[in-house]
């Protein structure tokens, strides 16, 4: 009888340690990865929010104050591809992947910040 | 029993350190970018009122578009005088009185600079001819600062407060933050100008990466962190990259730094300093250093060429 209860605990002892182990590599994986969310606003406005892991590869199009800007994701991060605004400033900041550090295209009022996981609290 | 109340813990742990601290926190497209306030404590008027603080100064210190008050653009477009308000006046005479200390900050750039950025818009370099027309109106120029906030600008050269007004900002918000006996805040004015309170942590230090280093970053609390650079607007032309930071002596727009990065305990000194120290040699910055009482970092090609030496920067 003690034994089989002995072999009732290990297992459980097992199951729980299994269970503990992965929760704790699932949400590791998910903190490096899925956690970054780009909001993208139009002046003052929320329009869209994007998820930087889940929506890999995606384009999308934002209706800015002055005309509509390209935005596009990639391995992780995002970026402004097209604007119609004259100096292009948003464009050539390529590629953002870190929080603190918006991407600004002021003719259009659209800007886009990202929030999630840094180990930093803050870029510059 | 015990063991099993040690593996339900073990489970709950990393639930528990996913969890954040609460904040306050609100987003505002001022001065053509993304003002971004964390408040650790305080109420969602507190917010609001700083939100105001954002769009009056970026109102008053336009030199773009008339808005509802005198503001720059105004002085900007006539040689008559100009009736503006207490703090716009303030703005003025701080600025112009530090470009009579702070080599290389002008805050009559702005036509020069305006027509490097209008150049640069289509991968040019500004032609010779312009850069010396446009020297001579900021040498002929000048702002008279009369009785009842009157303002008087003379000659061709263009006021420019775009270093330095989201450091003015910041200053004010600063005040209002004192007044409200508030002391856990960030506010990050699109990263280039920073008011950091302290964190709610232990020891109360932010973590401020530095972008241009990899995994490299500062602990700091209670200061104005001002960053320039040239990573967004600069423009790159024969392996040599051109910015909207403009020597007011020579008017070019190559700078000596990638990025320089200022710690002070004023918005607007900070940003002014910031971007100075862009044109400047690593000598004219430690003098700066020592009789502003600011901190300075000054990176190029992603190499750390000068650290103010009692500034520790840690690796991730």
């Amino acid at each position: 009888m003690d034994k089989k209860k002995l072999t009732n605990d290990i297992i459980l002892i097992g199951s729980l340690l299994v269970l503990a182990i992965v929760s704790l590599v699932i949400i590791l994986t998910t903190r490096n990865k899925s956690n970054l969310i780009a909001t993208v606003r139009v002046q003052n406005q929320i329009v869209l929010k994007i998820d930087l892991n889940k929506d890999e590869g995606k384009d999308f199009v934002v209706d800015g104050i002055n005309g509509q800007v390209r935005i596009h994701v990639k391995d992780g991060a995002i970026a402004v591809t097209e604007s119609n605004c004259p100096h292009q400033d948003c464009v050539r900041t390529g590629y953002v992947n870190q929080t603190g550090k918006p991407i600004i295209c002021a003719y259009n009022g659209v800007s886009i910040t990202i929030e999630g996981n840094s180990s930093n609290d803050i870029e510059v | 029993m015990k063991l099993k109340s040690l593996l339900s813990t073990l489970l709950i742990i990393p639930l528990i350190s996913c969890s954040q601290a609460s904040s306050l926190e609100s987003k505002v497209f001022c001065f053509d970018t993304a003002i971004d306030i964390r408040l650790f404590e305080g109420e969602k008027q507190n917010l609001n009122d700083i939100e105001n603080i954002f769009s009056y100064y970026d109102k008053i210190s336009d030199n773009y578009k008339q808005r509802d008050v005198n503001n720059v653009y105004l002085v900007n477009n006539t040689n008559d005088d100009v009736l503006v308000d207490e703090t716009l006046y303030s703005m003025l005479q701080k600025s112009f009185a530090l470009k009579e200390e702070i080599r290389y900050f002008n805050p009559l750039c702005g036509s020069l600079a305006k027509k490097w950025k209008e150049s640069l818009k289509s991968s040019q370099i500004l032609d010779e001819a312009t850069i010396q027309s446009e020297l001579s109106k900021l040498n002929n120029s000048s702002v008279l600062f009369k009785d009842n906030n009157l303002i008087q600008r003379l000659g061709g050269a263009e006021i420019d407060l775009g270093a330095v007004a989201k450091g003015f900002a910041l200053d004010e918000v600063k005040k209002y933050l004192v007044s409200k006996s508030f002391s856990k805040y960030l506010i990050n004015s699109g990263y280039s100008s920073i008011l950091l309170g302290q964190k709610q942590s232990d020891d109360g230090l932010f973590s401020v990466g530095l972008s241009d280093i990899d995994n490299a970053y500062l602990k700091l609390s209670n200061c104005f962190v001002s960053t320039s650079g040239v990573s967004t607007q600069g423009v790159k032309i024969d392996d040599q990259i051109y910015s909207h930071i403009v020597n007011p002596y020579t008017g070019s727009a190559i700078n000596n730094y990638d990025t320089v990065i200022v710690i002070s305990s004023s918005g607007y000194l900070g940003d002014a300093i910031s971007t100075s120290f862009m044109l400047s040699s690593i000598d004219e910055i430690k003098q700066v250093e020592q009789t502003q009482n600011v901190k300075a970092i000054a990176i190029k090609d992603k190499n750390i060429v000068y650290k103010n030496e009692s500034l520790e920067v840690y690796y991730h």
